[in-house]
């Protein structure tokens, strides 16, 4: 192979995009050509510098998406199954109010605000009399009356804080119920942090596997792999760690993976990792899966 | 989601299936399409903040694929991952910003402040606990220096480059979801590749530790 050619399988090359012959033929190249080297290196400095890019993702942002959309379908599905008239009218505007970004549901909190205020009076308790103020307002379904009034269904969250001690039933299943706490990654961390002390219980370390194996967020999965390390040793628990190793896109969660794996030897795993070395991109966990199969005596790849 | 009581919605709490749940959903039922969208919600919000760093635009594209989704989830029929269906429609709904803000010449989210430009959208991020002040200089301007790269590629390119280093799909898998061959998503890879590099390393990193050559 010729520089120019090397240099120019490098993008695919770093990115495991070549033939098992092409990828010998850069590593050959690489191997006895210094400049080429140099050029490698930079452009393994090139993609690093790329991941410093941070993912914008606000957990708000989020959750606000979910509430307009959950608007917008009930809109949707209105629509199909109703005739017309002008609520329908109203719920048909939602769909061309998405680029002005003005949900129905918003404009239907202040009529809830306003009616509200207007029409319960404050000594019978009206909207203020509840406990706490709601944390989270999602307006269900609109229907006119025939004096003027409307009425609204309103679903609304609450705030209560629980207190208790971690070997309470209640509080480990309010833990377990963080654990899948979809809309907060921050949630899950705390949660699976406190779990991860009481692994040995079967409940929560099957919440440590599905969190680990499901979670979207890398960082909650690499707090639950945290939670695994003393049962790395167990077969269900091995079994779920070889998934994460093949099918994980989080090169620093495989890596934890491919870790805890290490840290046992067992033949059962052997095609698992074989597999890794025809899939793998990451040459740190390719190294650390080669190591584990040499010290097993296993070949490297399948034939 | 926590109801009243504090107990998590044990339809979210379920084990999941994903073939059994569009199915489901391809039935009419809602709870099912919720939960499938909750599957998938967060990498599509993700992808559609990270290609378009407008917070506004990755809501519209939110609510315009899977509105998409659910008025064509009868038409899915298993001859692909419903991954890469679903990307398929929210790339396209994010080709469309791309170019629409192309043809509106709309100005990206870098905004001239008295220190410079800054992109607001990197700003979002870095207003965290203090770190490193040299460092937290280097990532703004690193940062920064991504950001313009990829406003310098073409819609496609910035896709393909989006889809393959940032979010680590296949070449293969990136040419199934934007309707083209691998061999062409491999061009556009090495053309996006090539262009981000060459904006890069006319990028001065300043004094800041961790600069490297690029």
């Amino acid at each position: 192979m010729k520089c120019a050619e090397a240099v120019e399988q490098f993008p695919f090359y770093s990115y495991g995009e070549v033939s098992s012959e092409v990828e010998e033929r850069v590593e050959s190249h690489l191997a006895e050509c210094a400049s080429c080297r140099q050029d490698f290196a930079k452009y393994r400095s090139f993609l690093e510098a790329l991941d410093q890019r941070e993912d914008v993702m606000e957990a708000a942002l989020l959750t606000t998406c979910r509430t307009d959309f959950r608007q917008l379908l009930a809109a949707e599905t209105a629509g199909k199954t109703r005739g017309g008239g002008w609520l329908e009218t109203l719920r048909d505007l939602s769909r061309f109010h998405i680029p002005l970004r003005i949900p129905v549901g918003a404009m239907a909190l202040v009529a809830l605000g306003w009616f509200g205020a207007r029409y319960t009076p404050e000594k019978f308790g009206g909207i203020r009399a509840g406990l706490t103020q709601p944390m989270f307002s999602s307006v269900q379904s609109i229907e006119p009356g025939n004096s003027g009034q409307v009425q609204i269904a309103v679903d609304e969250v609450q705030r209560r804080v629980v207190t208790g001690s971690l070997g309470e039933p209640r509080i480990q299943q309010l833990l377990l119920d963080a654990v899948r706490e979809e809309s907060n990654p921050g949630v899950r961390v705390e949660s699976i942090g406190v779990l991860k002390n009481s692994a040995d219980s079967e409940e929560v370390r099957r919440a440590l596997t599905d969190a680990v194996s499901h979670d979207p967020n890398p960082g909650v999965r690499l707090k639950a792999l945290e939670g695994l390390t003393p049962y790395a040793g167990d077969a269900s628990v091995r079994k779920t760690l070889a998934n994460v190793l093949l099918k994980d896109d989080n090169a620093g969660v495989r890596v934890q993976a491919i870790d805890l794996l290490t840290a046992h030897h067992d033949d059962s795993i052997v095609g698992v990792l074989q597999d890794v070395m025809q899939k793998e991109d990451d040459n740190y966990i390719r190294t650390r899966t080669r190591n584990l199969l040499q010290a097993m005596k296993a070949s490297i790849g399948t034939y | 989601m926590y109801d009243a009581a504090g107990t998590v919605s044990a339809i979210l709490a379920a084990p999941l299936d994903e073939a059994g749940l569009i199915r489901t959903a391809q039935r009419g039922d809602e709870d099912a399409f919720e939960r499938l969208v909750r599957m998938y919600d967060q990498s599509v919000l993700r992808l559609a903040m990270n290609l378009l760093r407008s917070p506004d635009e990755a809501r519209d594209v939110y609510q315009e694929a899977f509105l998409k989704v659910y008025r064509n989830l009868h038409l899915f029929r298993f001859d692909c991952s419903f991954h890469t269906w679903l990307y398929r429609i929210v790339t396209n709904v994010c080709l469309d910003h791309l170019r629409r803000r192309k043809v509106r010449k709309e100005e990206s989210t870098v905004v001239e402040t008295p220190d410079g430009p800054v992109d607001q959208v990197t700003r979002i991020v870095e207003e965290g606990p203090a770190a490193n002040p040299e460092r937290q200089l280097w990532n703004r301007e690193l940062s920064q220096g991504i950001a313009a790269a990829l406003e310098g590629l073409t819609p496609r390119e910035r896709t393909v480059f989006e889809l393959r280093h940032y979010e680590g799909l296949r070449l293969r898998a990136i040419g199934d979801i934007l309707g083209t061959t691998e061999e062409a998503a491999k061009n556009c890879l090495f053309r996006a590749t090539q262009k981000m590099r060459a904006r890069l390393e006319t990028f001065a990193p300043g004094s800041g530790q961790g600069s490297a050559q690029l």
